[in-house]
């Protein structure tokens, strides 16, 4: 894998006042993302990795700093532009998934492929995280995995450069959760989509190209992983 | 102050803008309702007071001529309580500028305080003989003036000071009278000189009030009296009376007689206060109705996301009446805040209304009177309304159960929707309008409380705007298409036809065409009814008529065309033959039978109508005209007016020109009523548009957040509720149009009176300016609704499940 730089995260800093209180966030903070590499984050909890992963996705704004994707400076988009970067190089997937309650999982993914120019075959991404036969059920008809693979397959339809999976496995259980993590592997092979994956599970870190370990709103720790393994051998 | 006391506060703060605009809605109903049942109450205790303080008449009796002595005789009927009889008899006023109008002189015998009908003086004094009646051996008049007094509008509308001299024509003599003041009495509160007038017109038509013994020297009517009005013990049977009357009366040639209820003036107010007390009842209902229901969905709302809290809170230990009343607080200070903020604007519009009806009442008692009651009353409404809404929106809070509420909320049912059956329509929906649709499927209760909203308020949108409608279609058909002629000149007496020469032969004349009009009963199956019966020589082009079905309808040879208004109330129809008997006030009656031909519709007043010969023939005479209609070279109008003023003969002129003014003129007050009713029923749409964007935002911000993360921009999300706003708020246009066509009808039904009807026309402008209406608030509560979409803090809503 040759380490062309996709993101570039330069001494980005976030803070959030509240009142009298100021919550550091994230404090200088330095990293750059590469082309088609796996990349998971770990921390303990309020360590400030959703919140960099919120910036590397164009949700939020870092409060100083510079954030490059390719040589598109985000630090000084406005909100059309941080909108038209999310719709055509990122694919978000959330903990608590967030499909459209009122339409089904093919149309949860249609919403996202009706975004782009040039998204994959809708039910060819479905039959790929396993769903062609529950194309049709809403998601109150389907389990939180179920629901996360609609969730995956929504994001996927895009083809975007840049997959974020904030706590893709937190809702579920052991081997769900390896399933999910399973398909964003896939995704990544087959795709060459980036992969950036928050959580706090360290075994998770086993997978990834490169493991992320922040404390107290900075990276403490950068460690390469010569070989990853696949998700069905991690135990946790 | 109470934690669970905070907590309310904290959320009425949080929604402030939801709350202000359900207040909003309550404010008006409470408003509209504090107004019109203000002013009605107002307006009815005044006539109640005028009637009792000036002896209103029950019945009135008209004859050619009886000695006053008659009155001695009638007094002694059991039931009669008291009896006036009095000369009452329409002259020619001669203006300053020698224009024309109708004075109805009205004499009255002293003292003033025994008279049935007697007068209330509001500026000046009295006529002369009541001043000396109180001060015996004062000159009997200054240099024998006949003093009068004249009703305030009149006198206003001619600017007539004290002192001034009003001229009329009697017995063909013009003769001077001196005006000494204002004074107007219970029968002249709405003025107008009879039913097939439009409006009073002050300019046109006004009271003259004399003594007795005045009256009866200038008519030459010595010791004698046309009309005598009784006053009846409670109880009493009106009509037995009023029989014994008429035959004592029958030696006299009986006119006309008929009961309080017939009055004129009595029927226009009576038929003001109806609606009035009707509306009082509509339009509150309709307000607070709405206020109800979109109470209803807020709390429902509220109690719906806060399932958590509540478990918790039961959890904790309150009981469901705690958690209840907490919850119904939030409407009964919605109540509250409505109600006090409806009286006050009540109390506004009351004293506005009240104003209004000054101009068309003469009603001396001051109205204005603050209404406890009805303030009572509105406390009492609002707060009832708002905690029965409330209340019922709560009632799911004793169902939710501490332990399983700590569960997050159960999962929404998929069923499919109705449009999804439809799979043609449904494959070629993008996904923005499937998930509307089935967000509407999925809240049915609120979906249908919103369009139901919006169908009233384009729904009064519609009844606004009719009333300009019908108010131009009115005009449209009296004034230019029915009523051709310039002028329509009235004689004193009839006159021979050929007489009608020297009026046609005058400069500037085009066109003349006679009529003769007859005051006559029509008689049929026993039943009778007062009407008047207009000759015209068939193919007459200057007044045109037209039949039930608004088709133009010719006059007939022979046979009548009797008033659609009397042909119902006697349940005569075409073919039958009718008993006509003139009521004219000279000469004896004429009885004939006429049969009728066909029927023809007025929009004001009745009229029934013969050809000129057949109206010779019903009085027996030949080629008698009693008026003549002119079109004339608008060059020429002035110059011709003049010289047609001049004519001795002539009692009045009508002229369509200022009949319009007067009219228009009129209209303009009905401008700004309208205005009113307009902006409180963009007021409703946009209170409960704006309440159900909120809240649908509200409880879809979290699916918002996350298609703005997919990259959806803050166009295409607000473009989604737009979607789903604008199914509910155009099937609510939609049926909004069709219900306020629905409402006209119930509108006209209920300002309908014997007297005028108002046509159920409806332009199609009208409709599309309601449409337009109806898309103007829901675009302006969809915009203010939606501005949170910009403000979505993706990282925040997304952050966990709430
Ligand atoms: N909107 C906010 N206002 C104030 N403080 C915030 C806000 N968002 C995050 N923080 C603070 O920033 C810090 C980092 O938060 P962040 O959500 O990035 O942590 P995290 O590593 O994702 O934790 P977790 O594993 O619990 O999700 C925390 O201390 C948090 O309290
Ligand atoms: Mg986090």
């Amino acid at each position: 894998m040759t380490n062309t730089v996709l993101m570039r995260l330069n001494r980005i800093t976030k803070t959030y006042h509240m009142g009298e209180v100021t919550v550091n966030a994230l404090k200088e903070t330095t990293l750059d993302v590469y082309r088609g590499e796996i990349l998971v984050i770990l921390g303990p909890s309020g360590s400030g990795k959703s919140t960099l992963l919120n910036i590397m996705g164009g949700m939020d704004l870092p409060t100083t700093g510079e954030v490059f994707f390719e040589n598109r400076n985000l630090g000084m988009a406005n909100d059309n532009q941080l909108t038209s970067y999310r719709r055509n190089e990122i694919g978000f997937v959330f903990q608590f998934y967030n499909l459209i309650p009122d339409l089904t999982a093919r149309e949860n993914v249609e919403l996202a492929a009706d975004l782009v120019d040039e998204p994959l075959a809708v039910t060819g991404v479905l039959r790929d995280v396993d769903l062609a036969d529950r194309m049709d059920h809403f998601p109150s008809q389907m389990s939180g995995g179920e629901q996360q693979r609609v969730s995956i397959a929504r994001a996927a339809v895009k083809n975007p450069r840049l997959l974020l999976c904030d706590e893709p496995t937190g809702a579920l259980d052991y081997q769900t959760g390896k399933l999910i993590l399973a398909l964003l592997v896939k995704i990544n092979r087959d795709r060459g989509s980036t992969v950036v994956i928050v959580t706090h599970n360290t075994p998770i870190g086993d997978m990834a190209h490169r493991v992320i370990r922040m404390r107290d709103g900075t990276i403490a720790e950068i460690r390469e992983n010569a070989s990853p393994l696949p998700p069905e051998r991690i135990e946790w | 102050m109470s934690a669970l006391h905070k907590k309310l506060w904290r959320t009425i703060g949080k929604t402030r803008e939801q709350f202000i605009a359900v207040v909003a809605v309550v404010t008006v109903g409470i408003a509209v309702y504090i107004a019109m049942t203000t002013a009605y109450f107002n307006l009815n205790e005044s006539k109640e007071k005028f009637y009792r303080d000036h002896n209103f008449a029950d019945y009135y009796f008209h004859v050619v001529k009886a000695p006053q002595q008659v009155t001695k005789q009638i007094e002694t009927i059991p039931g009669v309580t008291r009896v006036t009889g009095r000369i009452q008899k329409d002259v020619t006023l001669v203006n300053d500028h020698n224009k024309r109008a109708t004075a109805r002189l009205t004499s009255y015998s002293l003292p003033i305080e025994q008279e049935i009908n007697s007068l209330q003086l509001l500026t000046g004094r009295f006529f002369a003989e009541e001043a000396m009646a109180a001060r015996p051996g004062e000159q009997y008049t200054r240099n024998g003036d006949i003093e009068i007094l004249v009703d305030p509008q009149y006198a206003e509308a001619n600017q007539l000071n004290f002192n001034d001299t009003v001229t009329i024509v009697a017995e063909g003599k013009m003769v001077p009278l001196t005006m000494v003041g204002t004074a107007t009495g219970p029968e002249f509160i709405y003025l107008m000189k009879d039913a097939a007038t439009l409006l009073p017109d002050p300019r046109s038509f006004g009271i003259i009030a004399m003594s007795l013994e005045r009256a009866q020297q200038l008519l030459n009517l010595p010791g004698q009296v046309n009309q005598v009005l009784v006053t009846l013990a409670p109880g009493t049977d009106a009509e037995k009376v009023a029989e014994q009357v008429k035959s004592i009366l029958e030696p006299y040639g009986n006119l006309a007689a008929y009961p309080r209820k017939q009055q004129l003036s009595n029927a226009m107010l009576e038929g003001e206060l109806d609606s009035l007390k009707s509306s009082s009842r509509f339009m509150p209902a309709i307000f607070l109705g709405i206020a109800a229901a979109i109470q209803f969905v807020i709390l429902g709302r509220m109690v719906r996301s806060q399932h958590l809290q509540i478990g918790v809170m039961k959890a904790l230990g309150y009981n469901n009446r705690q958690v209840i009343l907490h919850y119904t607080c939030y409407s009964v200070l919605v109540a509250l805040c409505g109600a006090v903020l409806g009286t006050l604007l009540g109390l506004a519009l009351a004293s506005v209304m009240s104003r209004a009806y000054a101009v068309y009442f003469n009603l001396p008692a001051t109205i204005g009177a603050v209404n406890i009651q009805a303030i009572l009353y509105g406390f009492i409404l609002s707060l009832g309304v708002s905690t029965l809404a409330g209340l019922t929106a709560c009632r799911s809070v004793t169902a939710i159960n501490p332990a399983e509420s700590m569960r997050p909320e159960p999962p929404k049912g998929g069923g499919k929707t109705l449009v999804e059956n439809l799979s043609w329509l449904w494959r070629r929906l993008d996904t923005a309008w499937k998930m509307s649709i089935r967000s509407a499927a999925r809240n049915r209760g609120r979906f249908a409380i919103t369009m139901m909203g919006v169908v009233f308020a384009v729904g009064m949108l519609v009844v606004s705007l009719f009333t300009i409608d019908a108010v131009d279609y009115m005009i449209e058909s009296h004034f230019h298409q029915n009523q051709r002629y310039d002028y329509l000149i009235r004689f004193t007496s009839p006159v021979k036809e050929n007489e009608l020469l020297n009026i046609t032969r005058v400069a500037g004349v085009n066109k003349a065409e006679p009529l003769l009009e007859i005051p006559v009963k029509i008689k049929f199956n026993g039943k009778n009814e007062d009407d008047s019966i207009t000759g015209l020589n068939p193919g007459s082009t200057l007044k045109k008529l037209r039949d039930p079905r608004e088709q133009p309808v010719e006059i007939p040879e022979a046979g009548l065309l009797i008033s659609q208004r009397t042909a119902e109330r006697l349940g005569a129809k075409v073919g039958d033959t009718v008993e006509v008997e003139t009521l004219l006030g000279t000469g004896p009656a004429r009885h004939a039978p006429v049969k009728i031909v066909g029927i023809n519709k007025q929009l004001v007043g009745g009229g029934s109508f013969v050809s000129l010969e057949q109206a010779n023939l019903i009085l027996q005479e030949r080629q008698l005209v009693s008026g003549v209609m002119l079109k004339v070279d608008p060059a020429f109008a002035a110059q011709l007016k003049e010289e047609l003023e001049d004519m001795t003969a002539v009692s009045s002129i009508l002229s369509r020109r200022q009949e319009l003014d007067n009219f228009n003129q009129n209209m303009d007050s009905m401008v700004y009523s309208i205005s009113i009713m307009v902006i409180f029923a963009l007021l409703l749409g946009f209170a409960i548009v704006y309440n159900s964007s909120v809240i649908s935002f509200s409880e879809r911000q979290r699916e918002l957040a996350s298609l703005r993360v997919l990259g959806f921009t803050v166009k295409e999300v607000s473009g989604i509720l737009l979607k789903e706003n604008l199914l509910q708020s155009l099937l609510g246009v939609a049926l909004g149009l069709p219900s306020g066509y629905l409402m006209v009808k119930g509108y006209i039904s209920a300002v309908s009176t014997d007297l005028f009807t108002m046509p159920a026309i409806i332009y199609p402008t009208t409709y599309i300016y309601s449409a337009l209406g109806g898309f103007f608030f829901i675009m302006v509560a969809h915009l203010l609704a939606v501005r949170g979409v910009r403000q979505l803090q993706l990282v925040e809503v997304l952050k966990n499940k709430d």
